[in-house]
């Protein structure tokens, strides 16, 4: 385990914890390994980067803090909230209220406009759809144009965007309605350097307007320097 | 209820999205919903249309047989009759107060493969088809002259015939005939307007032109010299001595049943009186059965074009995994991810439902004057009955069953769903 801080996270507000978790381990069905995860602690509005080689579970881990499956054992609290006691649909809503996500690729739902796309979470959630200011779609415009999505893409389909433009709609979906928690897998890894280093620095720093924090997986650990927190994940033994 | 409206809305574009795909499917499901309501519709329109054959009509009157026989002689010229009725029973039947009309039918020429009639004014005054439709002459006047013919709308129109023409006609029945009444050639002084029943496929003489025919013919085949010609038969007075069958209206339809148990039970001649609508009603259940298994087939086809949906919506399925991937890391639950197969099913459904109510209406409407022209089949333009709806209705309803295969798919997947789509680590 190798967890490098460059502020000390202030566990001293407990209500302004982001992410906590502690002792966290996962088995997937039909497998006799046991994932272990280092534990978490992230204050709201901290940046959290998370690298280490394939195989090490880096993926599953973003899959337990969005709550799309129950760890088998530890203790997982996302705003002071307890993820392991809720039952899925409570999860389900906990992710849709309070998380944005970026994949890695295949980000959009491909039958949706880019500005459908982005509106997508307001429509899943009342809560981000009411924080969504002044309304849900000027937020999008706001968010897209900011992102350097042309005004004449927003209203297209979006399987005729680029790829780096696809990834940075799904980051207009990420931030609309500030979500408290960004998950983040390998968003970049699909962009050359311009674009990438343009996509992050975009990200973080609309991140930091509506104090959410981001977790960020990536191989490339180029990009730590952009994190308040970085941690490795390595291969069991 | 946002949900729903979410739902609805993301099943819609992805419809649109996979229109190109799926616009065969919903081809083969709105053709198969088309032949299914189809042929719900025209049973009941053909089944109108048969037992309106005849109407007003309180009884049928001929020698003693089965009430099949003698509605199929009398009505819709099939086979032939056992005996003949005396024309003494006729004259005692006309002097019944209780009997208001009666229209004498003999029967046993054909011309050219239709059959002949011969009969009286009371068949132009007192027959009734369809909807208490009398029956109307579309040129010309009823026969007057003894060498008078009024033909049937369909035998005018299929071999052609016009006022005036003249034609000769053939002892017995059957298309071919080798003994002909070529003596006595017949002008065509009337055409009868289209009904879209047996009427229009016959041709109709007076009766005494029936025996004039005959004269000489009493073996079966003409007698050189004892036959007539055209004046001779005119100056002769002819009285039948038999007819084939009566059609009888009453005064009072409530004395039906008393005086159909008194012909039946007459002591003149063995008779058989029927209520023509109890006798259109058995045959019908006779043929019924066919319709039936008809329907019974299309039912299969739509079932087997739905299953058709369901294999291609299964298939798209494998492709749609980067999508339920988002739309479940958005934080949409499994139901709303089944759901939304389930819509997109039903949607298609409906949509097949409307495009085949489109294609039903454009079909009868362009094709019903074309059916009668031709076939003599009248098939009306009609609201749809209840039995249709509840047919239409069954098929989005059952689109709703057969989806939940991939939605109970898509749902347990939904919930077993990782981060990102399946095919990233």
């Amino acid at each position: 385990m190798n967890n490098e801080t460059r502020q000390p996270p202030d566990s001293s507000r407990p209500d302004t914890l982001a992410i906590r978790t502690r002792n966290l381990h996962f088995r997937w069905q039909n497998q006799a390994r046991e994932l272990a995860f280092p534990d978490i602690q992230l204050t709201r509005g901290e940046h959290l980067f998370l690298h280490g080689p394939s195989g090490t579970g880096k993926s599953t881990l973003l899959g337990l803090l969005a709550g799309m499956h129950p760890p088998s054992r530890g203790s997982l609290q996302l705003l002071n909230q307890e993820l392991t006691t809720m039952k899925a649909g409570a999860r389900d809503r906990l992710r849709a209220d309070h998380m944005g996500v970026i994949f890695q690729q295949f980000n959009l739902v491909p039958y949706l406009s880019a500005m459908t796309n982005a509106l997508l979470p307001c429509r899943l959630s009342n809560l981000r759809h009411s924080r969504a200011l002044p309304s849900a779609t000027e937020a999008a415009q706001h968010l897209l144009t900011q992102l350097g999505i042309p005004q004449s893409h927003w209203h297209q389909g979006v399987t005729r965007l680029s790829i780096g433009q696809q990834q940075r709609v799904a980051a207009a979906r990420a931030l609309i309605g500030a979500p408290e928690i960004i998950l983040a897998d390998e968003p970049t890894s699909a962009l050359d350097s311009d674009n990438r280093d343009r996509f992050l620095e975009l990200l973080l720093t609309l991140a930091e307007r509506s104090n959410s924090s981001v977790v960020f997986v990536s191989h490339d650990q180029s990009l730590a320097g952009h994190f308040h927190h970085r941690m490795a994940l390595e291969v069991a033994p | 209820m946002n949900k729903l409206k979410l739902t609805i809305f993301l099943s819609a574009a992805s419809l649109w999205y996979r229109r190109r795909v799926l616009a065969l499917v919903c081809l083969t499901l709105t053709l198969s919903v088309t032949l299914l309501l189809g042929i719900q519709y025209l049973r009941t329109e053909i089944r109108q249309s048969f037992t309106s054959t005849i109407s007003g009509t309180d009884l049928i009157v001929g020698a003693r047989s089965g009430q099949l026989n003698l509605l199929l002689y009398t009505v819709f010229h099939i086979g032939d009759a056992t005996n003949n009725i005396r024309w003494s029973t006729y004259q005692s039947m006309t002097e019944d107060s209780r009997i208001d009309w009666l229209i004498p039918i003999s029967l046993g020429d054909s011309y050219r493969g239709y059959r002949v009639v011969s009969t009286n004014e009371q068949f132009l005054a007192h027959f009734r088809y369809g909807n208490d439709q009398p029956l109307t002459l579309a040129s010309g006047d009823w026969f007057s002259d003894l060498f008078d013919v009024v033909i049937g709308a369909g035998v005018a129109r299929q071999l052609d015939h016009e006022l005036n023409d003249d034609l000769v006609l053939s002892h017995g029945g059957g298309r071919t005939s080798f003994s002909n009444h070529k003596d006595l050639p017949f002008r065509v002084s009337g055409i009868l307007a289209p009904t879209g029943t047996p009427v229009d496929q016959a041709v109709y003489i007076s009766l005494e032109a029936m025996e004039a025919m005959h004269v000489g013919w009493e073996s079966g085949v003409a007698i050189p010299g004892r036959t007539l010609s055209a004046d001779q038969a005119r100056n002769r007075d002819y009285t039948p001595d038999a007819i084939t069958a009566v059609l009888i209206g009453l005064d009072r339809p409530i004395l039906t049943f008393q005086v159909q148990r008194e012909l039946n039970q007459s002591r003149e001649e063995p008779l058989s009186a029927i209520l023509p609508g109890v006798a259109l009603s058995e045959l019908w259940r006779m043929m019924g059965q066919f319709e039936k298994a008809l329907l019974g087939i299309s039912g299969f086809v739509v079932i087997t074009s739905l299953v058709g949906l369901i294999a291609v919506l299964l298939t798209l399925q494998a492709q749609r995994q980067r999508e339920i991937a988002v739309l479940r890391a958005t934080g949409a639950s499994p139901g709303l991810i089944a759901g939304l197969y389930s819509l997109e099913c039903v949607g298609l459904a409906l949509a097949s439902c409307l495009f085949a109510l489109l294609l039903g209406a454009a079909a009868i409407a362009g094709l019903s004057p074309w059916l009668l022209e031709h076939y003599g089949l009248q098939i009306r333009l009609r609201p749809l009955a209840r039995e249709e709806w509840l047919l239409l209705m069954a098929v989005p309803l059952f689109a709703l069953l057969v989806s939940a295969l991939p939605a109970l798919n898509t749902w347990r997947a939904g919930r077993q769903q990782g981060f990102g789509a399946p095919d990233s680590s």
